[in-house]
């Protein structure tokens, strides 16, 4: 299987900021691919399989976050995080 | 933003006897009241919603850590302690372990980034196994709110 890395920017789109439950949900779907994910805000750089990591990038509405992926699955976890991004993670809290 | 900034010193339990969720977190909304943080008017209600937003999902997010929280709006500004348990919670946590350390917060309604930064601070501190390490072993409330000083005081590092 070919190594493949992949990088995006995507925006906080939902008004609640990444809180808990978004970032169980971002870390649940990394899981569930082939790859390592790398989230980044600035300088700071987070596993994304982490939540308490996730959490302490306090990402606000309209912050940009950058995905790092790198593995089989770069691409396809890299789509399935810009949805869960673009759809604001579901209902509010 | 600082632990000094939305933890009520007042509230801090440093050995909670509830052992199961509903009852540690009446016993914390129980002590932010007794500090006068809370309506007791407002208590069940704040109960409530804090435990309507762990059905959602555990709060309990790894490391014997958890943050029930809840938007409440009999509170202007954002209000949270801490509570530690010496023998530890079934919190149905996301990595299944007992919960030791507990941030309870409430938020006003449309203040969300408040609460995303106090759970950023949280979160940050809660790296270093030296600062989780003596907020367990604290024996009082003094203790714990000197452990949060320091941190405050970035005498963790981050």
């Amino acid at each position: 299987m070919s190594e493949t890395k992949a990088t995006r920017t995507v925006t906080v789109e939902n008004e609640e900021g990444i809180h808990v439950r978004a970032a169980d949900l971002i870390a649940k779907q990394v899981r569930q691919f082939d790859a390592k994910v790398v989230l980044a805000k600035g300088s700071h750089r987070v596993e994304g399989t982490e939540v308490l990591q996730i959490l302490s990038l306090g990402a606000l509405p309209g912050d940009q976050v950058v995905l790092e992926a790198d593995g089989a699955d770069a691409e396809q976890v890299l789509d399935a995080m810009a949805r869960l991004f673009a759809d604001g993670f579901g209902p509010n809290e | 933003m600082k632990f000094a900034d939305f933890i009520s010193q007042d509230a801090i339990c440093a050995e909670l006897k509830a052992t199961d969720k509903e009852g540690v977190i009446r016993e914390i909304v129980q002590a932010l009241l007794d500090a006068g943080r809370v309506e007791s008017d407002e208590f069940e209600g704040v109960v409530k919603a804090i435990l309507k937003r762990e059905e959602l999902g555990s709060t309990g997010i790894g490391r014997g850590v958890a943050v029930p929280h809840t938007k409440h709006p009999s509170v202007d500004q954002l209000v949270g302690t801490v509570a530690v348990s010496k023998t530890g919670v079934d919190f149905a946590s996301l990595d299944g372990e007992p919960v030791h350390l507990f941030f309870l917060l409430i938020s006003p309604p449309h203040r969300p980034g408040d609460h995303l930064r106090a759970l950023e601070n949280i979160s940050r501190q809660l790296r270093n196994d030296t600062f989780c390490r003596f907020l367990k072993q604290a024996k009082n409330p003094a203790d714990i709110q000197l452990v949060l000083e320091e941190a405050d005081n970035n005498q963790f590092g981050s």
